[in-house]
């Protein structure tokens, strides 16, 4: 069966081949491993990059293959970097105050240890205890689990609640950032337990590899994070193959006429937006390690909306549009707002594009979705079609 | 011989306008039947209301050999009992090839997993093959539906209803928009489903129903008013009165 999904999805095999010498490049020219033409910042920037995409491949499954317009993907994204971002911190944490500590003549108690930990994490919100969601935190094992288990859940009560209802169409994905929203803004309280605004930080350094320099750090996560992208990639890709990709956009197409041929539509919506929150939480968690912090702003509403935007300038509806969008977009936008693009001097005024940037990015989407609705990988339409 | 779905005294109001009211109307396993009445007559209601769009006011829907009832069941539910409907427009999926369409249709386990998992098999294949070869569309199971005609496209969505299999088929307006010979044959199509399944047709066009040759129900302002053949209906006075005078006048 394995056989006969690629053979009849022949751009699966070219993804992969792309995504393998891309790495197999970035690998031979990094810091770590190689010439060390690319510097080690942009070997992460490279490494975020690709658990963008994975992010948007999931978004364009509930989008692009299930018409469900979803603007809150981003949160279930934060929520696995978060999860994985505790046990980072705790961790990290436990070892500097044990190593502060073994000097003491006598030994320190547990309690005294778990204060020690708890006073440097909550400081910075003036508590030293520990909240009820720490309870896990310092097992690297659960925490994974919370990475999958919690947006999934979330996800799961969620989408069970609002497609029980038949919310649908612009009224869900109001529903969806209202979600998000309301995340973000619990987030930012001091009292969250998630260190409010502050968010978690120093999560580039990884507990047990305290003597590794960022440079290998950096480019066994960008590893990780392409190895993801390809299993991501495999797994949607035969997800919307076959039946089910039949069902699925046949949802998308005329949810009605589905229902009418007795499939329970509700079940199959459901289905797709637990399935992508949990793709979305496993990129977060190897995302932000890669970043270094999470906030909460992180998932303010506007991260799901660009999300949606990659996926539309990329080309909704085929999987490797959404890479391509999320590539593309994401890169040009911290080569813009990073003070990459020069500066356009018209005489009486000069744009920057710190500023202007978002003017472009948004002419684009509109441009995009009036003139190309199929988007940047609609252009491989074309190549195909003049081969004889 | 009982009868394969009884409806019995079902109203419905929508906003104080009774779109069906107090109607009784049974349908034998295998029968073909048309049901024809003037715009509001409450054919549309009719069929939303077995296939589990509408929920009735009051009355029952009764189907099958086990007397189940059909009120409380969702859309899905009630299409997995056996019931099929066609709309009036064709909706069949336009990206998808008409092998495709078929397949989705096609009678197999329906929940996300089993389908997830489904493999093609040799059976499968031969049975969407015949169901296309029925309706003419054995060439064309590569293209994608969007290319077909018009008329293809109707049989198309009747040869997804065949594919589910139903016991019972509901079909609003096949002929809609039909040539001479594509109203010809779509009535063969018809008929010989009818002679295995009970096969309603909602239809407006009296010739198309005259074709079908078949028992036929008068639907007016949501009740039934005449049953019978169709010129047993067509020369009763009220029939004549409030839909055929009506419509010549």
């Amino acid at each position: 069966m394995r056989k006969s999904f690629l053979s009849e999805n022949p751009s699966v095999l070219w993804f992969i081949a792309a995504l393998g010498l891309f790495t197999l490049m970035v690998t031979l020219l990094s810091e770590a491993t190689g010439a060390g033409l690319i510097s080690t910042s942009f070997v992460k920037t490279l490494g975020k990059t690709l658990c963008l995409c994975l992010i948007a491949i999931a978004m364009d499954v509930v989008w692009g293959y299930c018409g469900i317009l979803s603007l809150g993907h981003f949160a279930f994204f934060g929520i696995g970097g978060y999860a994985i971002g505790m046990w980072l911190m705790y961790a990290r944490t436990e070892g500097i105050v044990l190593e502060s500590l073994a000097g003491q003549t006598i030994p320190p108690t547990p309690q005294e240890i778990s204060d020690a930990i708890g006073n440097q994490i909550f400081g910075v919100v003036g508590s030293s205890e520990f909240p009820m969601i720490w309870a896990f935190a310092d097992s690297l094992f659960l925490q994974l689990l919370m990475v999958v288990l919690v947006p999934g859940l979330l996800a799961l009560v969620f989408g069970w609640l609002a497609f029980r209802s038949r919310v649908t169409g612009v009224y869900l994905s109001i529903l969806t950032q209202a979600m998000t929203l309301a995340l973000s803004l619990y987030l930012f309280q001091n009292d969250s337990g998630l260190r409010g605004n502050n968010g978690l930080s120093g999560l580039q350094n990884i507990p047990g590899f305290e003597g590794t320099p960022q440079s290998t750090i950096a480019i066994v996560f960008f590893l990780i994070s392409a190895a993801a992208l390809g299993a991501g990639y495999v797994f949607f890709a035969w997800i919307v193959s076959g039946k089910m990709g039949s069902v699925i956009k046949g949802i998308r197409d005329n949810e009605a006429r589905v229902r009418f041929l007795g499939y329970h539509v509700e079940s199959y919506k459901l289905f797709v937006f637990t399935i992508t929150a949990v793709i979305s939480g496993i990129a977060g968690a190897l995302y932000y390690p890669q970043a270094g912090i999470i906030n909460p702003g992180e998932i303010a509403p506007i991260a799901s909306i660009y999300l949606a935007v990659w996926v539309a300038i990329g080309g909704r509806g085929r999987l490797y549009g959404a890479v391509i969008g999320a590539a593309f977009v994401s890169l040009l936008s911290s080569w813009f707002t990073g003070g990459g693009a020069p500066d356009i001097n018209l005489g009486f005024y000069t744009i920057q594009w710190t500023d202007w940037w978002l003017v472009l990015l948004g002419v684009s989407f509109v441009a995009v979705t009036l003139l190309f609705p199929k988007g940047i990988g609609g252009l491989f339409d074309y190549l195909v079609r003049k081969q004889p | 011989m009982s009868m394969l779905l009884e409806v019995s005294g079902v109203s419905v109001s929508f906003d104080g306008f009774r779109a069906i009211n107090n109607l009784s109307i049974n349908f034998a396993p295998a029968e073909l039947r048309a049901i024809i009445g003037p715009n509001g007559a409450g054919k549309t209601t009719f069929m939303d209301i077995v296939t589990g769009k509408t929920k009735p006011d009051e009355g029952h829907v009764i189907w099958g050999d086990k007397n189940i009832s059909l009120l409380g069941m969702s859309e899905s539910q009630i299409a997995r009992e056996g019931i099929g409907r066609k709309f009036q427009k064709p909706t069949v999926f336009e990206d998808q090839t008409v092998r495709q369409n078929l397949a989705m249709a096609l009678k197999n386990p329906r929940g996300p997993f089993a389908v997830l998992t489904h493999k093609k098999t040799a059976k499968n294949g031969a049975r969407i093959e015949a169901i296309a070869d029925e309706i003419g569309l054995l060439d064309s199971l590569t293209r994608p539906a969007g290319e077909l005609s018009h008329g293809q496209k109707q049989w198309l969505e009747i040869g997804m209803l065949l594919a589910q299999d139903p016991r019972l088929l509901l079909v609003d307006e096949p002929a809609a928009g039909m040539t001479v010979e594509e109203r010809e044959k779509t009535t063969d199509i018809l008929r010989r489903a009818a002679e295995t399944r009970a096969v309603v047709v909602v239809e407006h066009d009296m010739e198309f129903v005259r074709r079908l040759n078949c028992k036929v129900t008068v639907l007016h302002e949501g009740s039934v008013l005449a049953e019978g053949n169709l010129d047993h209906v067509t020369s009763n006075q009220q029939v004549i009165d409030v839909y055929l005078g009506r419509s010549h006048a």
